[in-house]
């Protein structure tokens, strides 16, 4: 496995390389479509993400990459194989994970607030919510949107929404599932910007699937490029470009032109070996 | 970041906060259809020579609907204590089927041994004609108020069953997956993600129950009873008083338009985010 550029990455000296948060240990996923027949969605995955690592998973449409994000949000279960978060099996949902979904997910009726702050409302041990909310929503733009609802804001807004509501529980883990897949190009870019500086700013530890290989290169320590179904691990590359990253310097970079073509002949290689 | 915000913002449209909604009118069309049929209604009773035993001049039924109306509200010739007997227990009927409707609608939707369980017997009654139950429950609860209470319950308890049953179950599955991811328990996906979700289905269900309850409060009255519009009618019917039938028709024709108006009226409250929803 790569490791790591550690100089690119400052903050994160004080964690002990070798401290795995999420363990990805020969996961494999079998389920019954509706049709009725088995699909073989993962294939032996085995992947460790460190506390503080920003992943983001490439690959081709149907290759089990929300799948595997499904199964580490503890959503559904797996066939084969050991998954574990911060040294505990994944056995269902956790605290310690917030989950991003594709097209935002807001529950349109709700003003934003609530919707931001449903996860300190729901599930036992209902914390008391302070200004964390309204800081989650003045950091990411939204501070003078908490009481409209949802209809009311652009999509790129909305998905700030689910990321604050993602946030709220303060997880060590978020999980983002094709976020900005719905939004323009230049909104795309802006939330790319946005995410990459909450991200240095709270030190989590980013999942996050996409089909774009510039966002990930954008975005990632390390890009994780997917097989077509059954899903395997083609490559793990590191994204060795400091930051914080612009868009503008990123295209320059040497190591961005590589990457994206190291990434863009696997893919390829994937959809030729389809036809 | 204040600049991305910025940027974002002018994409939304000031919009008022709360989009005035009022109770439509309804369209010119309407209004037209209403003269142009009052208007052949006086043609026929006056060109045709039609006897007013079949159908009565319209200025007779204006003099009996002002005869009925134009009185003190405790008068016993008025309209008024028949419409509020049949509408409190059209009311109290209604109350009871569809807070019966939601329960078991909800509890179809939620466990799977109930739904397999009445399912089956909540479509076969559904396609029996009620109605035609309601000699039996005059049978049951005698020619008082309760049988009036029963046969509005029955008829309003369907529509709302259906509807919640099929609103709660059409739940996206994203926003059960947000539920779950949060550990939300089963009952505050219920109240928090299904119950708002199936609103619209619901109010759909709460519309033909208003209408349903009044249908059974008069067709209980029709069977047998001291006080109530049913009454009016089979009185008037009896005297061949036409232009008195035609008058309570008209009654509870305006009465039914009111209560759908006030369940459409209380949907657009509740269901805020509808109008909006699908842009």
């Amino acid at each position: 496995m790569l490791m790591m550029d550690v100089d690119n990455a400052p903050q994160r000296a004080a964690i002990a390389p070798n401290d795995v948060l999420i363990a990805i240990d020969q996961v494999s996923k079998t389920y019954v479509s509706a049709s009725g027949a088995a699909v073989h969605a993962l294939s032996r995955i085995s992947l460790d993400i460190k506390p503080g690592e920003f992943v983001c998973v490439v690959g081709p449409s149907g290759c089990g990459k929300s799948t595997l994000l499904r199964l580490l949000a503890g959503l559904d279960g797996y066939s084969e194989g050991r998954l574990l978060l911060d040294g505990e099996k994944v056995a269902g949902p956790s605290r310690k994970v917030g989950v991003v979904f594709q097209a935002a997910n807001l529950l349109p009726w709700m003003t934003v607030r609530d919707n931001v702050g449903l996860p300190l409302r729901v599930g036992g041990r209902h914390a008391p919510a302070g200004d964390r909310i309204e800081r989650l929503l003045a950091v990411t733009g939204l501070g003078d949107f908490g009481d409209k609802y949802p209809y009311e804001l652009s999509g790129g807004m909305q998905q700030r929404a689910g990321i604050c509501r993602a946030l709220a529980r303060d997880p060590e883990i978020l999980l983002m599932d094709e976020p900005f897949g719905a939004l323009d190009a230049l909104t795309r870019e802006r939330l790319n910007l946005e995410l990459q500086r909450i991200w240095q700013e709270n030190r989590k530890t980013i999942l996050l699937i996409t089909h774009s290989i510039s966002e990930a290169i954008f975005l990632a320590d390390r890009v994780i490029v997917m097989s077509a179904r059954p899903g395997r691990i083609l490559a793990d590359l590191a994204v060795p470009i400091p930051r914080p990253r612009t868009f503008d310097d990123i295209v320059l970079h040497p190591d961005y032109a590589r990457l994206a073509k190291d990434v863009r002949g696997l893919l390829n290689a994937q959809e030729h070996g389809h036809d | 970041m204040t600049d991305l915000a910025n940027i974002a913002a002018p994409a939304m449209t000031p919009k008022p906060t709360k989009p005035s909604r009022r109770i439509s009118l309804g369209s010119p069309i309407a209004w037209i259809g209403l003269a142009v049929l009052i208007l052949s209604w006086i043609a026929a009773v006056n060109l045709l020579n039609i006897p007013s035993y079949i159908l009565p001049k319209p200025e007779a039924v204006v003099r009996a609907l002002w005869s009925g109306l134009a009185v003190s509200p405790a008068s016993p010739l008025g309209y008024y204590l028949p419409l509020w007997s049949t509408l409190s227990n059209a009311a109290m009927g209604c109350a009871i089927g569809v807070g019966l409707g939601l329960i078991i609608g909800s509890l179809m939707a939620e466990i799977e041994a109930i739904e397999r369980l009445v399912m089956p017997y909540a479509f076969a009654l559904q396609s029996l004609p009620k109605v035609a139950i309601a000699p039996l429950i005059v049978i049951w609860f005698g020619f008082g108020d309760g049988s009036k209470i029963a046969i509005s319950a029955l008829l309003s308890f369907f529509p709302v069953l259906i509807n919640s049953f099929t609103g709660l179950r059409a739940v996206e599955p994203e926003r059960i997956d947000l539920m779950r991811s949060l550990s939300a328990s089963r009952f505050e996906t219920y109240r928090i993600v299904k119950l708002p979700n199936a609103a619209p289905f619901i109010f759909a269900g709460l519309d033909m129950a208003v209408v349903y309850a009044l249908l059974g409060a008069i067709v209980a009255e029709f069977l047998g009873a001291q006080r109530g519009m049913g009454v009016v009618i089979t009185q008037a019917q009896a005297v061949s008083d036409v232009a008195g039938v035609f008058a309570a028709l008209i009654i509870l024709g305006v009465l039914g338009i009111v209560l759908h108006g006030i369940v459409r009226w209380c949907e657009a409250k509740v269901v805020h985010w509808g109008a909006n929803r699908k842009k």
